[in-house]
């Protein structure tokens, strides 16, 4: 048995006219034709629309897909007292871009973020709807620091107005909360500061499930360190990241992981036979019951039917390992 | 002394017959003949204005491409086109996937090259989208290897170079956008490059942009190509300082118009980047043009930035008495 759970992005247009519905919405108000609230409607029928692919993929712990996220960095950081939000940046090495956040002050929470969000997401979902957010280190990395002259001071607080947010979203019922720290796959040496924010993000957790993950690429040589951090969950990108891969089997983990293995950056569609197989040769070395199996990152860098496709590899290889196991 | 020859990246803006043109092709309203004949009209337009404003050395204008790389991978055999994907905000591009070993079907854009350069006597540059950014740019679902499939599209991309080296072409340009995406991969860049210009006798350039220069900085005078091109407007006037340290031992085109920004930058702007430009590189080492290609902005807006740029080129030749 492995539960089965989605990293966080999807995409929000597909290739039948009916699945470009946002992308025409959002041309239309460009061109000021339609409303900020007709807008926000088209991109709630396309958040139910993808909670649905989930919901039928038998996908167990689902996002929202960041459906109304310009990108990665922004949506966070513009709604945060001190932050600008400025031109395109290119997204490691994803050939996408996002738009750069100018810190020009002292940063902090000034209103729920993603309360709303996660809360439609809730009522139209069958299954449990993790909270994402994008990590304090990889945010403060990402961003062009005008005011704190330094990475330490900036992280620890956007890792505060993070922390307030995070109690906004378990007061509003979220039972699952994940921090997104790709950065750590360039820079691992800044490990002990992403686990300063952590601690700080932690605080405000309540009872709630806090996982870290990590993503475009490898943290072999941090992985111990990761698993002592202050999440009770950690994800890994198993696929760019494979190098992890024989840390986990070395070292294991007694914390529940989650194994990012299947490849959400290429269209080729995995055996789910030889995914399950993978997964088991885990076993004794952590705890499947309690881990997950997920897709190596957001499946947004995906046209829409092979992310499809992509989930419906997830449940099967989990459902595989379930008979095995 | 000759010097500031005035250029251009390579995409510009299509006209909105052309753009309407598209949608119709794409819903099957429009034949493929009828888009072609649009298309030739576009590129008349295009290398027309070039040759009014004064342009030294003109391009095509890629009217005819949806996506640089979509464009090069639909014209190689060995590979499908996928979905949808997202680049950034609402832009969308379908991205190719490699789903056999990759096979020259033909030449790709050398009939584009003629039209082009029947149309003037300036001599136009020969646009081939990089082997490394073909790679990078993939799905790749055959070889399994990042260094096989981008020395694949390299091979290709070679012949595709003699092709437009055979129908005239004096210049070519090879565009790596993707260059700056992983520094551990630059010596496969390098490699895939040189493969692409190897034996050539044309004039070969390399163009990038949205780069983090500093860290490519020192594989700049190792790349195979007589000419780099870069984005210095928007990100790179910062870079003079260590050009003056460490001097590039190539030509280069420099990009004076930022081709993110609405804003049309006055030419006694782009003057005092080309003059500052001028306190390190060689006028007849030193090309002029916008940062990158300027597709995104509109028809107006490509054409104010380019007669700015040509008047300022002009000017700072004239100051300097060049010819």
């Amino acid at each position: 048995m492995v539960h089965t759970t989605v990293v966080g992005n999807y995409p929000r247009i597909g290739d039948t006219p009916d699945e470009q519905s946002l992308r025409r919405a959002i041309a239309r108000f460009d061109k000021g034709e339609i409303s900020a609230e007709d807008l926000r409607e088209a991109e709630r029928d396309v958040v139910k629309a993808v909670l649905r692919e989930q919901n039928d993929a038998g996908v167990e712990l689902v996002t929202d897909g960041q459906i109304s996220w310009y990108d990665s960095q922004s949506h966070i950081a513009r709604r945060l007292a001190s932050v600008e939000i400025d031109g395109l940046a290119r997204y490691f090495d994803t050939n996408t871009y996002y738009r750069q956040p100018v810190v020009r002050g002292a940063v902090a929470w000034k209103e729920p973020i993603l309360v709303d969000e996660w809360k439609f997401a809730q009522t139209n979902s069958k299954a449990a709807v993790k909270a994402v957010l994008t990590g304090p280190l990889t945010l403060g990395s990402l961003a062009l620091d005008k005011h704190y002259r330094g990475k330490k001071a900036l992280t620890l607080d956007l890792a505060n107005a993070l922390g307030e947010e995070v109690s906004a979203l378990v007061r509003a019922g979220a039972a699952h909360i994940q921090v997104d720290e790709p950065i750590l796959t360039r820079h691992p040496e800044d490990l002990p500061l992403a686990v300063e924010g952590l601690e700080r993000i932690r605080a405000g957790k309540g009872a709630a499930a806090l996982t870290l993950f990590t993503y475009f690429g490898e943290v072999s040589n941090i992985f111990e360190q990761l698993v002592d951090t202050p999440a009770d969950v950690i994800g890994l990108d198993l696929v760019q990241g494979a190098a992890t891969w024989a840390a986990i089997a070395k070292h294991g983990s007694k914390k529940p992981l989650v194994l990012g293995l299947v490849d959400a950056r290429n269209t080729k569609g995995e055996d789910p036979a030889e995914i399950a197989k993978k997964v088991l040769d885990l076993k004794g070395q952590i705890n499947l019951k309690t881990s997950f199996l997920s897709p190596s990152n957001g499946l947004e860098f995906l046209p829409r039917a092979r992310a499809r496709e992509k989930l419906r590899i997830l449940s099967a290889a989990a459902r595989k390992v379930g008979v095995a196991a | 002394m000759t010097g500031l020859l005035t250029t251009s990246v390579g995409s510009f803006p299509k006209p909105e017959y052309l753009t309407r043109a598209r949608t119709k092709a794409s819903k099957g309203e429009l034949s493929g003949q009828g888009l072609r004949a649009l298309e030739e009209k576009a590129t008349a337009e295009w290398i027309q204005f070039q040759e009014e404003i004064g342009i030294d050395i003109p391009v095509d204008g890629e009217q005819y491409r949806g996506d640089m790389a979509t464009y090069f991978a639909e014209n190689i055999g060995g590979t499908e086109i996928s979905g949808l994907v997202r680049s950034y905000g609402n832009r969308y591009y379908k991205k190719p996937i490699i789903v056999d070993e990759l096979r020259r079907k033909g030449p790709i854009s050398v009939d584009w090259f003629k039209f082009a350069q029947s149309r003037t006597k300036r001599p136009v540059k020969g646009m081939i989208t990089g082997p490394y950014t073909m790679m990078d740019w993939s799905f790749d679902e055959f070889y399994g290897s990042r260094d096989e499939a981008c020395l694949a599209f390299a091979n290709l991309l070679h012949q595709e170079a003699l092709s437009l080296e055979a129908a005239g072409a004096k210049i070519i340009q090879v565009d790596e956008p993707a260059l700056s995406t992983r520094f551990d991969e630059l010596p496969l860049l390098v490699k895939a490059v040189g493969t692409v210009t190897n034996g050539l006798r044309a004039k070969t350039i390399l163009h990038t942009c949205y780069g983090s220069y500093n860290e490519i900085f020192e594989f700049f005078n190792k790349l195979p190509v007589d000419q780099l091109d870069l984005e210095m407007s928007n990100s790179g006037l910062d870079l003079l300082d260590r050009f003056r340290r460490e001097p590039l031992k190539k030509e280069i085109a420099f990009g004076v118009v930022d081709v993110h920004s609405h804003v049309i930058e006055p030419e006694s702007l782009i003057r005092e980047r080309i003059e500052k430009a001028l306190t390190i590189f060689a006028p007849d080492k030193l090309y002029i043009d916008p940062d990158c290609g300027l597709k995104t902005r509109t028809v107006g807006e490509a054409q104010a930035k380019l007669r700015n740029m040509v008047a300022a080129a002009r000017a700072v030749r004239e100051a300097h008495r060049l010819a």
